[in-house]
């Protein structure tokens, strides 16, 4: 085993993706043991030599002035001469140098060594003569490369044959037809056509209604040409189509909701659905391709005060990685190049690209576009809570950040010898880059500037006045009706003895146990030492051990239980309490194996510590929730009423009639025992009473558990000072909240002066003295802030040693002393001038995304928005989309041809460079492209002209055409349709139009995963990353957010496991077969004319042929044969004799059936 | 875009190689890969015979100790609480010896742990073979003598996202890449037509749950708990739905499809789709009964520790483990400890960490070992067990150490490994592995060998990883 690996590993971020590392690596081509005899040049050693060597002795480099390509520039050689000897392999330096023992000579430099067999079919070719066909041409000159060439609209062929094809996509696929001896199917059924037209262009099929519409008009066959040019029309237009489409470049786009780990957001950003959105008003809107991808790379340059624009660049805003710069750049250049161009640039970062010409220079160069830029939020108008709601886009910082080239890629190698520029390969170059920078309006760099930002600031101070303003007012009542109770309490206190509260039922009581006797149905005595005597049971072990009396019968899933005891000792914690959902095991404690939960509400006597507590058991874990105690006073040797009545999870606790918790359970509810328990507790239960929470009880919610109602006349007087108190914290609060209105008018006064004074060339003594005079009000604005803000945490500190526990007092005491200092302290500081150099807040407009690239565990130092923006990022999408590059169209329209298509005309879609595959039909490409720039880059110009055509229209079925599979088994020559899988959206977007349940609300914040199930949303708007995603949609090949330029197609298990057994379906098959079942009854022969439902005796078979037939053309987009009907029938039969099944669920099931076969998920 | 190349496959085969790879095979040669380099989808018959039927991957996330597990390191007690430089292992520290680490996001402090840390628990020798265990896993050392502790193994990422890595021989932000298990679904197909060839149990904390990724979906791990209620996902109508309703669509369902053919003549996708719903109905049986342990007996129950609070989540995957090996299933990876980072990465409180931990897997999986044994599977099992990277013989605050990417240990068993060995070895302090080093793709290559593959004939041409990741068969461990 060697110690380390071969020098020639690749360096880590280089290893990244496959088309690279087919560049790179060892293909075991060539390897089969040569026959001595028979070295064959051409099937022995030039592929090995293509595959190995001719990156840097070919057409793109010739390094060492070797080019190794043709037999003959072996011979000739290189600067250090000959490659070979003819008849004398070992005085042959090729031989010498791949088989050289010496990794650091030894050629090729990188990947593995050549295997002994390729050395031997090297030196057995050179030993035989080293023959090569005298007419081998040399490999072309790569920027001869067809997709570097420039777009040139072809001549579109004349028909010869005029019966077949519409428009000149079909004459450009004819006339392949014709030189290859094809006959195009025919084309598909009229059904057919228009489930392609609804899926493809607004993603799920028509409704029953609507297809007994449509096809009511039409009888079976190809659709009147009228009717179909209206339908593609009315579809284009819908805005459904937006919807369908956006979703299609979102993948290639890489669309993905925030992710990172746990909540720390580290990829993409927050609201980056505004993106989203965009994408689909602008498909709606027809907005050309060319204009969508300068928006979407520079918008923030473009458009720079135009928020609805400025969400484009959530396409640079996506990219954003928390901490690694070079990752982050890495990713864009990547997809950049993929997405628009079609150009693996990626391959060049750690050195030249093996196949195209992009020298290592270009990666950095194409990396230099985007150096400057970092991402921020901006504020919309009305909300200034950027968490909530804010456009996410891209900015440039500093533009002087210089981007250096990495040795071999590596991060930690950056040549700092020269900075790198940004420019485009030139084998691409149109003329030279011209880059400006940009003078950004102020309000772009300054967005505090922005009138709406001011606005929404006010708004938010103002309101937080009303809220203050309403809180003093509630406060005010609150006091009152204390005062009140307090009153009324002791007045009755007067004529009254205190009423124990167990005498005052809330509810019916459905038993009530006073133990006069010990009934043993009802009681089950658990551990410790009970002793019962008539009205008391008493535990009279000491030490901390659970005991417990357990209630025989099946307690009632909402209760209301109250238990009176007295505790008159223990050890220590002199505990007792209610338990319930008690699983089996349980009580044996903790530790205890099984099912081991309960919930438990208990009274502590604990010695400085006393409490009421609720707690819960899960997977034998005790937890003490903070926010489910209260601290009070327990004493010993006096009767206490535990109350606690639990709806579901919701759990009210009083104690002696005071309510002291209220809370939400997070333990789900089982059934299981209920307990009442000691621990470490002397106690006597005197009575326990059990029964039903009836319905019409309201129980509080938790954040209500301090409203607590007091019953006795002291609890009332103390609550009379809480009251005080509280009112006192919100006069406060009202205090800091028109402080800070008052602060915030005076700092937008003073910044518009600041900002005039700023944008005014010419000095202006008036207006310099009033800003001035402005600053020192909105500095002594401030400080009131300051002041009241002391002034109210003082208050709050207060009122928190009211209701506090005594053994809290010394702490909060701690804390009222320094905020009274601090409260001092500030109004000597309000008192004070205001210095020259003060200075007052701004106000925040937009906030930049902080990263963590220096990796010291903080953010890194902000970004600050600088009034110039680079430029770089404009120049770049100018090239980009003029009408004169050569890939930024062709790439384009193989997309849109591949989605409406199935099959790409240039199979490898994300790259167009010689690695790739050349297009099958590269005038169709270039008459697409051509069509795509000369329509002013209109892709609904597109979509309309590829489902027009005839090629569009043909049917997927090989039947009839065996002669045509013998010619072109594969289908690259389009005699036939693709089928296609529909991608995971467009299933459960159709299941839920069919059941008539989608919600077609556009737009939007995504739906979070956890709503998800229950969200009747189109899917495109379900939150989607990396970590989160939907586990319908995944079972459908849902797209990668890392990369997806084509969508798997795959069919699995797991597919008929979603869709036999998924809730979504299970949901939607009886609404949908009642809407089939409406839309039959209306017309009772759809579609087919078939009038064999006359021969079938009895209206019921009629009216289910009618509804077989629907169910069919809706479902699965055919009219059914008699055999499939008959099929149907007789399983509708079964189902309808089967127990408890109406006929309308055994409809429901056959439309299970449907949604099953495999055309439901298929675009035949 | 579903094109099928010819001539037809049969119903057997579909299931045999999995369905997208039918798919892809058809899109690569479509894509025109497959024509240029004479490429085939593989067959699902080995490349040579196999010694191992089945591999069973346990994976501790978080990073297990090396130290305190499977490679003792007495220095550390002898100079524990020097710094390394003060020690004579200094020059483990030299630049270029460190060099191997890539730079990549940092998710610990990646400073270096220069403060040694003396070892948390005790050793002994155990078998025959004498090798040390660490007193925290006593059960697996009752069957160390069929043990092969690879003690050299190394990574070059130090995050977590060497979880990643040790699946698939890529960081995480190198992208997606299959993962093993994928691969052998990919090359070997299925043993068993009603279950799932590739299953996964427990947590995944860092990578998602693509494992086929370019190979396709159908070289995804299916995910089971071991949970009979509810072992797989849409595994039971998730609302009401009557058998006996149910099994008349499902016939209906396979008539309604073949008919199709009439009008569709040579459609694979039609045929894998009838194939996808017949393994479908069949999963939905053969899972709950290959999870249901009453058909065990008090004894097994009790030797995987089921009776146990501690072990029995884990041992329920182990038993769960053994019943689908012996139904068939190819290759299943048990994910233990989730959270967080995973649960083994103890950057503080190691000892109480790697206690509970140990305490949670150690008699589980000597329960796995003893069982197959016992029932002569483990000649041809192969069990591995690994995690993403060992752990810094110097402490990290307290009480704790950090990620440590150069050296660990790995161990495997059965399936034609060599017991008792223990093979390489850590220097003195357990910093670099430095005899018989292994990068993690060698734990793959040596898997794929007992199981009668070659790592170079199953890449796809187009999609191929780069050298390193195919790795050397580790010879010296194999019997």
């Amino acid at each position: 085993m060697p110690l380390v690996r071969p020098a020639s590993m690749c360096p880590s971020a280089f290893l990244r993706r496959f088309l690279f590392a087919l560049s790179t690596t060892v293909v075991s081509i060539a390897s089969p043991p040569v026959d001595a005899a028979a070295v064959d040049y051409l099937r022995d050693v030039k592929p090995l030599l293509k595959e190995r060597c001719f990156a840097c002795h070919g057409a793109l480099k010739q390094e060492a002035g070797l080019r190794v390509d043709t037999g003959e520039l072996l011979r000739r050689g290189g600067d250090s001469g000959s490659a070979l000897v003819a008849g004398d392999p070992a005085a042959s330096l090729l031989i010498e140098r791949v088989a050289d023992p010496d990794p650091a000579s030894r050629m090729p430099p990188e990947g593995e060594p050549l295997t002994a067999g390729q050395i031997e079919a090297l030196t057995q070719w050179i030993a035989q003569g080293a023959i090569s066909p005298a007419d081998e041409e040399p490999e072309a000159d790569p920027s001869s490369h067809w997709a570097f060439q420039p777009i040139v609209r072809p001549e579109v062929p004349p028909r010869s044959d005029s019966s077949w094809g519409r428009n000149p996509i079909d004459a450009l696929i004819a006339s392949r037809h014709e030189s290859l001896g094809l006959t195009p199917q025919s084309p598909a059924d009229a059904a057919l056509q228009v489930r392609r037209l609804y899926l493809d262009l607004i993603g799920m099929p028509p409704t029953p209604d609507e297809w007994v519409t449509i096809l009511g008009r039409s009888s079976r066959g190809p659709l009147d040409e009228s009717d179909y040019t209206r339908l593609v029309n009315t579809l284009l237009e819908d805005p459904r189509h937006g919807e369908r489409w956006a979703r299609h470049w979102m993948d290639i786009w890489r669309y993905s909701d925030w992710f990172g780990l746990g909540d720390q957001l580290r990829n993409s950003q927050l609201h980056i659905w505004h993106w989203r959105d965009w994408i689909i008003e602008s498909l709606n809107d027809d907005l050309p391709y060319d204009e969508m991808v300068r928006l979407m790379l520079a918008g923030d340059e473009l458009a720079p005060q135009d928020l609805q624009k400025l969400r484009a660049t959530g396409y640079l805003a996506r990219n954003f990685f928390l901490f690694n710069r070079h990752q982050w750049m890495d990713e864009t250049v990547e997809h950049v190049s993929k997405s628009f161009l079609g150009l693996t640039m990626n391959c060049a970062k750690c050195h030249d690209h093996k196949y195209d010409p992009l020298p290592h220079d270009d990666y950095y160069r194409m990396r230099a576009f985007f150096e400057p830029y970092h991402v921020r939020l901006d504020m919309l108008p009305g909300e200034t809570d950027l968490k909530r709601n804010a456009i996410p886009r891209a900015f440039d910082g500093p533009a002087d950040i210089p981007t250096y080239l990495f040795v071999r890629g590596e991060e930690t190698q950056p040549d700092k010898s020269r900075a790198i520029l940004p420019g485009v390969p030139d084998v691409v170059k149109l003329k030279e880059l011209e880059i400006r920078p940009i003078d950004l309006p102020a309000e772009a760099w300054q967005p505090e500037r922005r009138q709406w930002v001011q606005d929404a600031h006010l708004a938010a101070a103002e309101s937080a006045v009303e809220a203050a303003t309403s809180a003093v007012a509630a406060a005010h009542e609150a006091l009152a009706h204390s005062v009140k109770l307090h009153a009324d309490l002791a007045a009755q206190a007067e004529t009254d003895e205190v009423v124990p509260s167990s005498a005052r039922p809330a509810s019916p009581v459905s038993i009530v146990d006073d133990f006069t006797t010990l009934n043993s149905q009802r009681w089950e005595l658990l551990g410790g030492d009970w002793e019962h005597q008539p009205g008391r049971l008493q535990q009279r072990q000491d030490g901390p051990t659970r005991s417990a009396i357990r209630w025989v019968p099946q307690p009632p899933h909402n209760f209301d239980i109250s238990l009176r005891f007295t505790t008159t000792g223990g050890s220590m914690w002199r505990s007792v309490g209610i338990a319930f959902d008690v699983t089996a095991d349980a009580h044996a404690g903790a530790a205890a194996a099984g099912v081991n939960e309960e919930q438990l509400v208990y009274v502590s006597a604990v010695a400085g510590g006393s409490k009421v507590q609720v707690a819960y058991r899960q997977g034998g874990v005790d937890q003490y929730p903070h926010d489910a105690l209260r601290a009070l006073p327990i004493e010993l040797d006096r009767p206490y009423t535990l109350r606690v009545q639990v709806r579901d999870t919701l759990i009210n606790v009083s104690l002696d009639g005071v309510p002291v918790v209220a809370w939400q359970i997070p333990l789900a509810r089982r059934a299981g025992g209920l307990h009442f328990t000691t621990f470490d507790a002397l106690s006597t239960f005197h009575e326990i009473s059990i029964a039903p929470l009836a319905d019409d009880v309201e129980l509080r919610e938790p954040a209500s558990a301090t409203l607590a109602e007091p019953t006795h006349p002291a609890q009332a007087e103390r609550a009379v000072g809480v009251a005080k108190a509280k009112l006192h914290l919100a006069q406060q609060s009202l205090a800091v909240a028109e402080a800070q209105r008052e602060s915030l008018g005076q700092r937008v006064a003073a910044l518009a002066l600041a900002w005039q004074l700023a944008d005014t060339a010419a000095a202006d003594a008036d207006l310099v003295a009033r800003e001035q005079a402005a600053r020192v009000s909105a500095i002594r604005a401030e400080r009131q802030v300051t002041v009241a803000s002391a002034e109210r945490t003082l208050a709050d500190a207060q009122l928190r040693r009211l209701q506090a526990s005594e053994d809290q007092w010394e702490k909060i005491d701690k804390e009222i002393e320094t905020a009274t200092q601090n409260a001092a302290s500030a109004k000597m500081t309000a008192q004070t001038d205001v210095g020259p150099d003060e200075r007052y807040a701004s106000i925040s407009g937009a906030q930049w995304t902080p990263t963590r690239f220096l990796n010291s565990s903080a953010d890194d130092p902000a970004v600050p928005f600088a009034p110039q923006s680079s430029g770089r990022r404009t120049a770049l999408a100018d090239w980009i989309t003029d009408p004169g590059n050569p890939l930024t169209a062709r790439v384009a329209v193989n997309h849109i041809w591949t989605r409406h298509m199935g099959s790409p005309l240039v199979p490898t879609v994300f790259d167009f460079g010689r690695q790739g595959t050349p297009p099958t039909h590269p005038e169709l490409l270039d008459w697409l492209a051509s069509e795509l720039i000369d329509s002013g880059w209109s892709m609904k110009h597109l979509h309309r002209l590829i489902v027009s055509s005839e090629t569009y229209r043909m049917q997927s079925s090989a039947a009839g055409r065996e002669a045509n599979e013998a010619i072109d088994r594969e289908n690259l020559y389009w005699w036939r349709r693709v089928p296609t899988r529909l991608e995971s959206q467009a299933v459960r977007d159709s299941i839920l139009a069919l059941a008539g349940k989608l919600d077609l609300t556009r737009g939007g914040p995504s739906v979070p995963l956890k709503q998800q199930a229950d969200s009747p949303r189109r899917s495109l708007y379900f939150f989607h990353s990396n970590n989160e995603r939907n586990l319908f949609l995944t079972m459908f090949d849902e797209a990668s957010v890392t990369e997806c330029y084509r969508r798997q197609e795959s069919i699995v298990p797991q597919q008929a496991l979603a869709l036999t057994n998924g809730r979504l379906v299970l949901d939607a098959i009886l609404p949908i077969a009642e809407r089939i079942g409406a839309a039959a009854g209306d017309q009772t022969v759809v579609g087919d004319q078939a009038a064999g439902d006359q021969t079938v005796s009895g209206d019921r078979v009629a009216d289910e042929d009618a509804f077989i037939r629907l169910a069919f053309v809706t479902l699965v987009g055919f009219t059914p044969t008699d055999e499939e009907i008959a099929a149907c029938r007789e399983a509708l039969a079964t189902w309808r004799g089967q127990d408890g099944t109406t006929p309308s669920q055994a409809r429901a099931y056959l439309v299970w059936t449907l949604l099953n076969h495999n055309d439901f998920v298929t675009l035949r | 875009m579903l094109t099928y190349p010819t001539p037809r496959l049969s119903r057997r085969s579909l299931l045999g190689n999995g369905l997208a790879s039918i798919a892809l095979a058809a899109m690569l040669q479509r894509d025109g890969f497959g024509q240029e380099h004479g490429w085939a989808p593989p067959n699902g018959k080995p490349h040579f015979p196999p010694k191992a039927k089945s591999v069973i991957w346990l994976f501790m996330n978080g990073g297990v100790s090396h130290m305190e597990s499977f490679d003792p390191k007495p220095m550390l007690n002898r100079y524990a609480g020097k710094t390394i430089a003060e020690t004579p292992f200094a020059e483990v520290q030299s630049p270029d010896r460190l060099a191997i680490e890539r730079l990549v996001v940092p998710d610990a402090n990646g400073n270096q742990r220069n403060t040694l840390y003396p070892l948390q628990v005790g050793f002994q020798k155990h078998g025959e073979s004498g090798i040390e265990i660490s007193d925290w896993f006593p059960y697996i050392a009752r069957h160390v003598d069929s043990l092969a502790v690879v003690r050299s193994m190394w990574t070059t990422d130090s995050n977590h996202g060497a979880q990643s890595q040790f699946h698939s021989g890529r960081h995480r932000n190198d992208g997606d890449f299959p993962n093993l298990g994928a691969w052998v679904h990919y090359g070997l197909g299925s043993l068993n037509d009603n279950l799932p060839q590739f299953i996964s149990m427990g947590n995944r904390e860092y990578w998602n749950a693509s494992d086929g990724h370019y190979l396709g979906p159908a070289h995804d791990a299916v995910p089971l708990r071991v949970d009979p209620a509810n072992p797989l996902d849409f595994a039971r109508p998730e609302r009401p739905f009557p058998d006996a309703a149910k099994s008349v669509g499902t016939e209906l369902i396979a008539r309604l499809n073949s008919f199709r053919e009439a009008a569709y003549p040579r459609d694979p996708a039609l045929d894998a789709r009838i194939a996808s719903y017949e393994l479908a109905f069949r999963m939905q049986r053969s899972i709950p009964e290959a999870l249901d342990f009453s058909q065990e007996t008090a004894e097994t129950h009790a030797l995987y520790g089921l009776d146990q609070p501690a072990t029995a989540a884990f041992g329920s995957q182990m038993l769960a483990a053994r019943r689908l090996v012996e139904r068939g299933v190819r290759f299943i990876q048990v994910q233990h400890g989730g959270g967080g980072a995973g649960a083994w990465d103890a950057h503080g409180g190691l000892k109480a960490n790697h206690t509970n931990n140990a305490k949670a897997v150690d008699q589980p999986i000597g329960a796995l070992l003893e069982d197959l044994a016992r029932r002569g599977m483990l000649a041809d099992t192969l069990v591995v067990f690994g995690t993403e990277f060992g752990r810094t013989p110097g402490s990290q605050g307290a009480d704790g150490r950090d990620h440590h990417i150069f050296g660990f240990s790995v161990w495997m068993a059965g399936g034609g490994i060599k017991g008792g060995i223990a093979h390489g070895a850590t220097d003195e302090i357990g910093f670099h592995a430095v005899e018989d080093r292994h990068y993690v793709t060698d734990i793959h290559a040596t898997i794929m060998h007992q199981l009668g593959l070659d790592s170079r004939k199953l890449e796809i041409p187009g999609r191929k990883r780069l050298d390193i990741d195919h790795g050397h068969v580790i010879h010296d461990i194999i019997a």
